[in-house]
């Protein structure tokens, strides 16, 4: 939606160049973010915010470069990765299984289905105390805490999508001598892929929020503990370099992701 | 007065990303004060944007639109418009869409009231005053428009295909609705429609357009001389001729905005 | 008015097989700690729970800590809210304002707002504010980007109708466009709620204060895991009511919007 509306420029007309006009658009669309990364280094090093609160964009760069060369980046992001890809991995699998039977098994759905739609409200950071109880104080509860976090999610989009197969299509299939097993694997299942996809990043969002939040409060590796250690310690250029590098992270497996997912569905208009 | 005047109208579509299109080319008619025309036309041939740039909606770039001598400047009340898809206000009952109007002219309160009852009981819909639009069936819903449109009384009624989202029975009680309406108040009406039946049935003179970028190929008259009505009309020789005449002419312009449909 | 009748049934029938569900859910529970898979510390039973939840509900403490956790959600929520609907409404009629905040919101939508968290205790401490800013932080952007969208995508024959039927360019926000955008602005409201109150959880398990966030980290702490179930029932149940609330508000509100129409 926002990509829509972004370009109120005219359109140049046949015969201009295309290749510059769409680099000054851009230029043009992402220069209130150069204004404020401008912003946040003029305040600061000219005194109208206390460079105590807001360290100069330079000096986070500057910071940043530190702990880039100092290793402390490479493997805490890294171990936060693993966390994800982990947590986030393992609710894929039993989230798209655990949806698409509960569509697919009426009983299985009249068991279990208003059950998910009570707990998908509770907040899911809640769990995480319970996760160190269970898991303690190491890797174990945060991917625990992120595995519970994201199943709900996914279970949700896959069973809504398997419902929302059109039935036209699977009667078809069936009709056509087709067993319900494999009607399952090459009619519901890419006929729910869509909504899969969809559920899939929201439950990437919600996979590096309960990461953070869980590194905040144990533990002694990963991006959340290395910020909240940093703040601890007075040392805030540094500290707002790793918030940045979270929040980069963040972005990124979004945009990532979103091309996936436009490839994947391709086949979709 | 209230005679219409297109002259030398021309329009250029410009869609934010692609190519301009020119949409109508050249199209000059004149509408006679209390006269019922019909815009007919294939889809795509800018019938309705002609509409839109006699409504007001779409600034007129190249040519001129007048209306009892005054050039169009904008959407008025004097204008009323009936969209195809109804184009209510959801989040007001039957009763507050046509008090609307009135509400923005200004009228005093037992005045409004009064008026919009009027129209309310004049399209049959007593009894519905405090339902919402999503709790009526399309052709409840129209005659809400209908009737929203003309209690602020304008000179001009433009209707933009106002019928096609209704299905064929309700279409045939509408069109008998209209025409008891313009006959108790006649007005100036610019009719849109790709149906050939129900311009030769509901109007004066039918104004066929050519496929994009459209223009107008031929006028024709189509005042009925049979004092018949209703169904029977429809079954007159007269009605026939007519009908085939600008089917002949209404098809070849059909095909051609087939083949150039993107 | 028949038809909203026919929906509180349904939704009577509805609310009896969550019940149902729950029963079998609480059920499962029980078996499950009776068997001795798991130690009583690690899954403590459902009675023992229970009468945890109970005597801190007695003694008023529970209910303290869900009014503070309630409070900072809401006046949170509530600056997102204005805030949001307020600035999504500008973006959409605004090129100027629209143009500066469009990179903003696609950047920030899918950060991760909890990891600006020690910037905001640097910033405004570790008491109330800091909470409260960072909830309002966290839910506003789901706020503008509907807000945007509803007032962006208005029907251009509704705005045309009201336009010919004489409205002025000033009423127009408040007449036509805003109650046009209701349902999508509503929408956006209810996704930002359940947002404000996990990040508020977080928040308070980050930084004490009495909440149920900063009580469930305690009794972690102390490794009194009934206390920690116990307030995880609690949160479960607040987070429930809160999207139960929202949900008979919006039927309310929008009785005329189409879908709430069809049974």
């Amino acid at each position: 939606m926002s990509d829509a509306a972004a370009l109120d420029t005219v359109t140049p007309r046949a015969g201009a160049r295309p290749v510059f006009a769409r680099l000054a658009a851009a230029v043009v669309r992402w220069l209130p973010l150069i204004l404020v990364c401008a912003a946040w280094q003029i305040a600061p090093t000219i005194g109208l915010i206390s460079p105590d609160a807001l360290p100069p964009l330079s000096a986070v760069a500057t910071a940043w470069w530190g702990l880039l060369t100092d290793g402390s980046l490479v493997s805490n992001g890294v171990s936060s990765m693993w966390e994800i890809v982990i947590g986030l991995g393992l609710s894929i699998v039993v989230g798209i299984g655990a949806g698409v039977l509960m569509a697919w098994y009426a009983p299985v759905d009249a068991l279990v289905s208003p059950l998910m739609k009570s707990l998908y409200p509770m907040p899911k950071s809640a769990l995480i105390p319970v996760m160190i109880l269970w898991f303690g104080l190491g890797i174990g509860s945060k991917i625990a805490s992120i595995f519970s976090g994201c199943l709900l999610p996914v279970v949700l989009s896959s069973y809504n999508g398997a419902r929302g197969v059109d039935q036209t299509l699977i009667w078809s299939a069936l009709g056509l001598g087709a067993s319900r097993r494999r009607v399952l694997w090459e009619v519901v299942i890419p006929g729910a892929l869509p909504e899969i996809m969809a559920g899939i990043r929201n439950a990437l969002a919600i996979s590096f929020i309960l990461m953070v939040a869980a590194e905040f409060l144990v533990g002694q590796h990963g991006l959340g503990y290395l910020i909240s250690f940093l703040g601890d310690g007075g040392v805030y250029d540094a500290m707002f370099a790793g918030v940045l590098t979270v929040s980069a992270f963040g972005f990124l497996a979004d945009r990532l992701y979103l091309l996936l997912m436009q490839r994947m569905l391709r086949w979709r208009e | 007065m209230a005679g219409i005047s297109f002259r030398e109208v021309r329009h250029t579509y410009r869609p934010p990303r692609g190519k301009a299109l020119l949409a109508l080319e050249g199209v000059s008619l004149e509408v006679q004060d209390r006269e019922f025309v019909a815009l007919l036309g294939p889809s795509g041939c800018g019938k309705s944007t002609l509409l839109y740039l006699l409504g007001g909606f779409i600034p007129v770039e190249d040519g001129q639109i007048t209306v009892g001598g005054k050039p169009v400047n904008g959407p008025s009340p004097d204008r009323g418009i009936v969209f195809q898809h109804f184009a209510l206000f959801p989040w007001k009952t039957v009763r507050q869409n046509i008090l609307y109007g009135l509400e923005k002219q200004g009228m005093p309160r037992a005045e409004r009231e009064k008026r919009a009852q009027e129209f309310i009981e004049l399209v049959h819909l007593k009894g519905f005053e405090h339902s919402y639009p999503s709790q009526l069936s399309g052709g409840m819903r129209q005659r809400v428009a209908i009737a929203r449109t003309l209690a602020v009384e304008p000179e001009i009624l433009l209707m933009d295909e106002p019928f096609g989202a209704l299905d064929a029975q309700t279409r045939a009680l509408m069109h008998e609705e209209l025409l008891a309406i313009m006959r108790r108040a006649p007005k100036t009406v610019v009719f849109v429609t790709h149906d050939v039946r129900e311009a030769v049935y509901l109007a004066d003179r039918v104004a066929v357009m050519s496929a994009r970028p459209g223009r107008i190929m031929e006028i024709v008259d189509t005042k009925l001389q049979s004092n018949a009505r209703g169904e029977e009309l429809l079954q007159t020789q007269e009605f026939a001729a007519k009908v085939d005449h600008l089917w002949k002419l209404v098809r070849d312009e059909a095909i051609r905005a087939q083949g150039t449909h993107e | 008015m028949a038809r909203v009748s026919e929906i509180d049934r349904r939704e009577t029938m509805l609310t009896a097989l969550r019940v149902g569900s729950g029963v079998v859910f609480f059920a499962a529970w029980q078996l499950t700690a009776m068997s001795h898979v798991f130690s009583e510390f690690l899954l403590p039973s459902v009675p023992v729970v229970a009468e945890r939840l109970w005597h801190d509900l007695i003694s008023g403490d529970l209910l303290y800590g869900i009014l503070l956790t309630l409070i900072r959600t809401f006046i949170g929520f509530a600056l997102a809210a204005v805030g949001g609907v307020a600035l999504g409404v500008s973006i959409a009629r605004i090129p100027l304002v629209r143009w500066f905040f469009d990179p903003l919101v696609s950047v920030g939508l899918p950060m991760p707002k909890v990891a600006f968290l020690p910037i905001f205790m640097l910033w405004f401490g570790v008491f109330d504010t800091s909470k409260v800013l960072m909830v309002a932080f966290s839910s506003i952007f789901p706020v503008i980007v509907e807000a945007w969208a509803g007032t962006q995508n208005i029907d251009k024959y509704t705005t045309w109708s009201a336009m010919s039927l004489g409205v002025s360019r000033h009423r127009f926000l408040w007449e036509i466009a805003l109650p046009a955008a209701l349902p999508q602005v509503f929408t956006g409201l209810q996704v930002a709620l359940p947002i404000a109150l996990i990040v508020d959880i977080v928040c308070e398990m980050q930084m004490g204060g009495e909440g149920m966030g900063g009580s469930i980290m305690t009794d972690m702490r102390f490794a009194d895991s009934p206390g920690v179930f116990a307030y995880i029932v609690a949160i479960a149940i607040v987070g429930m009511v809160l999207v139960k609330v929202m949900e008979i508000v919006r039927r309310r509100l929008l009785v005329w919007h189409q879908e709430t129409q069809t049974a």
